[in-house]
């Protein structure tokens, strides 16, 4: 659930920043710093995808999914720190937050306990 | 009880019954040994403080008797022995060296086959780990070590020894403590060259191991064996000892098995390979705030914490080493290759070789983390204070509040009538003090609501609180007496009926060798594990001197490759994700703190206001 809200919220992100920039007056040569702001944002693509991979895999209680999750937060948040040393777009500052509540949650005992049992039932159940 | 220590012939009987059987590593070259031939081939030297160490008795004429006379003794002085002899290694002993050798392998499998760490010795442990390692082996070049030859030289001064006469002897004591006959297995080894021989944590000459049996007597005067406890690295008490009747206990009749580690010699119950970790502790304060960390991340975040940290571990830096108990090489004792020796009894009062000297039992290395010195013999620590496996063997093994079971339901029923004997008093005093609470009350009571007795009031109210809580501790003491008194009489029904305690449960570390998957390390990650704290290290000095420009990304990125592949091999991929998404957390958190402080303390405090007005307001509706 909270996985999905964050690709929702990332794809509506992406998309208000769009509609921000004239795309028409750009100049290829020296773009606008905004543009190119806003360009970057497609670093976030892989995140989104892999987060909405893990929310599904989620839903199966697969210990990928966990994993899936996390590498996507650690992702997310990593680009937004290289674009926070570089450009300082104000978009970071939510996705930061974000990613930051949803590590906590991923690494709550209650989480890591349950994905932890389903390996090891999973494990049991090949034996 | 009997006080009493065993005569002499008795305690020979008890010893050689329950005498050990050892089985050591292929590739183990020293065994134990009596110290008399050791002695003997031994020089005596003093190191005074300031001074050159000085030779007291040159070799070849020491002996037990003139060992103990300890000569130039003063505040400060060192005495030890020297054992090996560089002699030993010259070009001209090499013929000598050869017979001896070729003598002895003829009829010894261990000495014909080498010994092989295996796969995954240094894929075991972590990259931090094997960084310290290496520190620590550069750090042996600048301490005092025994130097690098005296292996071989005392291998070879052993061989000579052993080609005069092969004899596998222990030094046994035999004692009463408590109600228990503790039998002292003390073994004596000519060398410990774990670090030279096994990738270990340090060599030294002269190595004294031990091996107690606590033996319950009957009122018949029949013996039987009841705990065992070997000394081993890094354990210390309860966890030293197992029941007889525990299956880790392997048997060979009435001899306990002991699986020797390679070079080390420490003691397991089981064969394997041990991961041995040498803890060097955070500074107090360091790890006091590491600790409040540690505790507010887990219990009021509720966040997860990877198995094996729970309660935070003394030490965060430790060097693991690798001991080697595979029992694959020469077994002495019953059913073993080699048969013990009439062993070296130990008498009360000891004799003047334990008792009279205090010195090292062989080279004193002045290494300032004494891993390299010799240690002292049974009676005496190192710093010539009495060793307590000498004094309370008992205790050192945590069998000191365990009674011998012929005294087990005694103790129960005596500690039992003692609290129903406290729980008789507390109720008359419950009772007391009811009654004055009472009393108290009723004068409340009387001048509540009387202006002209507002002090009295004020005083007796107090005092009413105050009695009124001792009334409470009074009566939780004695509801948990009750409790005890209880659970005391239903552990006197079970013991007769004949239940027994768990075998297991004092044990809150085990000796754990290392299982067949953690064996089960592939060539490639093996060979990581070898070449990775080096490749990093050059990695880093490259990215220095051509990357500046990109100096701290790059080196973030190739410490992110390193531990991704090092956590890949190790099957700790998860950890690592973990560690460091909450790294990242972290400075996250602490920009948007830095960029939004205000805007923060402002949605804080209106966050605030908020909870307390629908607070409020929810009471209001009620």
């Amino acid at each position: 659930m909270f996985l999905i809200l964050e690709v929702i919220g990332l794809i509506l992100l992406g998309g208000y920043e769009l509609l921000q920039v004239d795309w028409r007056g750009i100049n290829l040569r020296s773009p606008q710093h905004q543009a190119v702001e806003v360009a970057v944002f497609a670093l976030f693509v892989p995140s989104a995808v892999l987060t909405l991979i893990s929310a599904l895999s989620f839903l199966f209680l697969q210990r990928r999914g966990w994993l899936l999750a996390a590498i996507a937060q650690g992702l997310s948040l990593a680009v937004c720190l290289w674009l926070y040393s570089l450009f300082q777009p104000n978009y970071v500052y939510p996705i930061m937050a974000y990613c930051i509540l949803m590590i906590l949650y991923l690494n709550s005992q209650d989480v890591r306990m349950v994905f932890r049992t389903g390996q090891s039932s999973q494990a049991s159940h090949e034996n | 009880m009997k006080t009493e220590s065993p005569g002499v012939e008795a305690a020979t009987a008890l010893l050689r019954r329950f005498e050990p059987v050892i089985r050591s590593t292929t590739g183990d070259k020293f065994y134990p040994m009596d110290v008399e031939p050791y002695v003997q081939a031994c020089s005596l030297w003093v190191q005074r403080p300031g001074e050159e160490a000085v030779s007291v008795v040159p070799g070849g004429e020491l002996s037990l008797d003139r060992l103990a006379q300890q000569p130039m003794d003063e505040a400060g002085a060192v005495h030890f022995l020297k054992f090996t002899d560089a002699e030993d290694l010259g070009p001209d002993s090499r013929g000598r060296r050869l017979r001896v050798f070729r003598g002895r392998a003829k009829d010894r499998k261990e000495s014909t086959r080498p010994f092989r760490a295996g796969r995954g010795r240094l894929a075991r442990v972590g990259y931090f780990s094997r960084f310290v390692d290496a520190l620590y082996s550069i750090a042996l070049l600048a301490r005092g070590r025994v130097p690098g030859e005296s292996a071989a030289a005392a291998s070879v001064a052993y061989e000579r020894i052993m080609a005069d006469q092969e004899r596998y002897r222990y030094h046994g004591r035999v004692l009463r403590q408590d109600g228990w006959i503790v039998l002292q297995y003390w073994l004596f080894y000519p060398f410990n060259d774990w670090r030279s021989g096994f990738f270990g944590a340090n060599d030294h000459e002269a190595d004294w191991e031990k091996i107690f049996i606590y033996l319950s007597e009957s009122e018949a005067g029949e013996v039987s064996p009841e705990w065992v406890a070997y000394a081993a690295h890094n354990y210390t008490g309860d966890n030293l000892r197992r029941r007889w009747d525990d299956p880790e206990v392997e048997k060979v009749g009435e001899h306990p098995v002991i699986y020797v580690g390679a070079g080390s010699h420490a003691s397991y119950y089981a064969p394997g390979e041990y991961l041995t970790e040498l803890t060097l502790p955070l500074p107090s304060p360091l790890a006091r705030v590491a600790g409040a960390i540690r505790s507010f991340w887990e219990t009021r975040l509720g966040q997860y914490v990877r198995d094996g940290e729970e309660g935070g571990g003394a030490g965060y830096f430790s060097i693991p080493f690798v001991d080697y108990a595979r029992g694959d090489g020469l077994s002495v004792g019953e059913g073993g290759d080699r048969t013990w020796d009439e062993p070296r009894l130990i008498s009360d009062p000891p004799p003047d070789w334990v008792s009279g000297y205090r010195g090292l039992w062989g080279l004193y290395a002045r290494d300032p983390f004494e891993g390299e010195d010799a240690p002292a013999g049974p009676m005496y620590n190192r710093d010539k204070s009495i060793n307590r496996a000498w004094y309370d063997p008992v205790g050192w093994a945590g069998l000191d509040k365990v009674p011998p079971p012929t005294e087990t339901l005694e103790a129960i029923l005596e500690q039992r009538a003692d609290i129903i004997s406290r729980c008789g008093a507390l109720r008359a005093e419950i009772d007391d003090k009811s009654r004055q609470l009472k009393k108290l009350g009723a004068e409340l009571a009387a001048m509540r609501d009387r202006s002209h007795l507002d002090a009295p009031y004020q005083e007796g109210t107090r005092r009413v609180g105050e009695l009124s809580g001792e009334l409470d501790r009074l009566r939780g003491k004695l509801a948990t007496d009750e409790a005890v008194s209880e659970s005391l009489a239903e552990y006197a029904d079970r013991l007769r009926a004949g239940e027994r305690d768990q075998a297991r449960a004092h044990i809150s570390r085990a000796h754990r060798p290392a299982s067949e998957d953690e064996l089960r390390v592939s060539r490639v990650a093996e060979a990581w594990a070898a070449i990775s704290v080096s490749l990093m290290l050059i990695s880093f000095l490259g990215i220095a001197m051509f990357e500046r420009e990109h100096l701290i990304s790059m080196l973030v990125f190739s410490i992110a490759l390193f531990a991704f592949v090092e956590a890949g091999f190790r099957g700790r991929l998860v950890n690592l994700i973990s560690s460091a998404n909450i790294g990242l957390a972290v400075v996250a958190t602490l920009i948007i703190i830095y960029e939004f402080f205000w805007q923060l303390v402002v949605a804080a405090v209106l966050v605030i206001g908020l909870y307390v007005l629908w607070d409020n307001l929810r009471e209001l509706r009620r």
